[in-house]
């Protein structure tokens, strides 16, 4: 059933939209990536963002979540789609580092915050989502159903 | 609800306060990590004015000389040739420059855009820097700069390592990070290029010997669109994306950098790359070898 499916490997601080029906791919750890699909248009398109905000220093790339998640709306607007026919699906944001170290930072789950606080304020509904947790998780994405498939990993890389 | 102690009243009522205080120190957290990100945006919008008269500088000034060069050879006499060399050689290194911060603005718009992925091939170390070495024997020559290559990696097929990664990254955050030493070294000065390896852990350093980065300089030069005014060469020369490009390479291909240096006396910046690897087993970036097993679950 995939054949049919060109691939896309989405890898952190990128972000991918399509026309045409992909299958995009990620791994994720304490990164979150968001799938935004048009019911109307049936496209989509994902992110995968590192940290929740940009600190203003670097290029400002998808790297930071209140960025990554503008940049694919903006994106899927520029397709043609209307902002009413979006919807969201939110992945991954587990805390993946150990001891004590993980809970001042908490990346995973600001990373969560962020998705949520940031689709909420754009009207956009999470109408299904996997976060937070110990383990990574493996994504696949099809942006002509907007079917999601995901599946945790077993060994804890990234 | 009506009938609980006064103890376990108290008790509550400490527990909320608790954590009122602690929503309090987060709120007071945020905002100031607010009011940081808002001056930082109006800071980097001054930044960004200041870039677009840099970049321009940087595009018009290079046309205009290959504009004119070329002009001037079209008119020279026949007998004249041999001007014509030099001129030829003004228009390469124009050219080259204009090529190098082309490449580089649009790296940074792909990086912004999210539109950057690694390309792993096996890349032959020591051909790649001695390549960009070469690239940049014009204007090294021109400021009687020698850039002393030390590759100190013992093994491989006729001591050329290949290793998996990105080349055409790569070679964008050499050719920075070799231009940057050039433009801050004096004149007829050196330049050193270290490379070696590390339990599979690339290891570059550049060093030169000019106007070197003072302490607190060096926690900003990353940052986008900023430019230290302090290089010899560089007066109105730069655009000041080179060094965050450079991160942001770095990023991509899981490698990291870092200065040291003293004021007056020069600066090395070292990267470390690790060998690119497959992200996972059995899913890599490049295979067409996605499968599906019966515990996926669906949303």
């Amino acid at each position: 059933m995939t054949r049919n499916y060109l691939q896309y490997f989405l890898y952190p601080s990128s972000l991918f939209v399509s026309k045409e029906p992909y299958v995009v791919k990620t791994i994720l750890g304490s990164c979150v990536a968001i799938c935004i699909w048009d019911k109307r248009l049936k496209i989509g398109g994902m992110n995968h963002y590192m940290l929740p905000n940009w600190n203003g220093n670097d290029l400002a790339s998808p790297k930071y979540g209140n960025i990554a998640i503008d940049k694919l709306i903006n994106k899927l607007l520029s397709l043609g789609s209307k902002k009413e026919d979006l919807i969201a699906k939110v992945f991954g944001g587990g805390d993946m580092l150990e001891g004590k170290q993980a809970n001042s930072y908490l990346i995973g789950e600001r990373n969560i915050r962020v998705a949520r606080i940031l689709l909420e304020e754009r009207d956009i509904p999470v109408v299904a989502s996997s976060t937070g947790g110990k383990r990574g998780r493996k994504i696949l994405f099809f942006t002509d159903s907007g079917e999601v498939r995901h599946k945790l990993l077993e060994k804890k890389v990234y | 609800m009506s009938n609980l102690s006064d103890r376990q009243l108290l008790k509550e009522l400490r527990l909320r306060l608790d954590e009122s205080n602690k929503a309090k120190t987060e709120l007071q957290n945020l905002s100031k990590d607010y009011q940081e990100v808002s001056r930082k945006l109006s800071e980097s919008e001054s930044l960004k004015s200041h870039f677009i008269s840099n970049i321009s500088n940087e595009i018009v000034n290079p046309f205009t000389s290959i504009l004119g060069l070329s002009k001037a050879i079209l008119s020279v006499e026949k007998n004249d040739w041999k001007k014509v060399v030099s001129m030829v050689a003004l228009i390469h290194s124009e050219a080259f420059n204009l090529d190098f911060q082309l490449k580089n603005i649009f790296v940074a718009a792909k990086i912004e855009a999210g539109e950057i992925a690694p390309n792993i091939t096996k890349v032959n170390i020591k051909s790649l820097i001695q390549n960009i070495i070469d690239s940049f024997n014009v204007v090294s020559r021109k400021m009687g700069i020698t850039i002393d290559l030390q590759y100190n990696i013992d093994y491989g097929f006729g001591k050329n390592l290949y290793f998996k990664n990105d080349s055409e990254k790569l070679k964008l955050i050499l050719s920075n990070l070799i231009n940057n030493a050039l433009k801050y070294s004096y004149k007829d000065s050196n330049i050193i290029l270290r490379v070696s390896i590390e339990d599979d852990v690339l290891q570059i350093s550049v060093q030169d010997f000019g106007t070197g980065i003072s302490e607190k300089n060096q926690k900003i030069i990353f940052e986008r669109f900023k430019r230290l005014d302090s290089g010899i060469n560089s007066i109105n020369r730069g655009h000041g994306l080179g060094l965050s490009i450079t991160k942001s390479l770095l990023d991509v291909l899981d490698g990291t950098i870092t200065i040291d240096s003293k004021k007056g006396e020069g600066s090395t910046f070292s990267i470390s790359l690790p060998e690119a690897r497959n992200m996972i087993e059995g899913f890599s970036g490049e295979g067409n070898d996605i499968f599906f097993d019966d515990d996926d679950e669906i949303f």
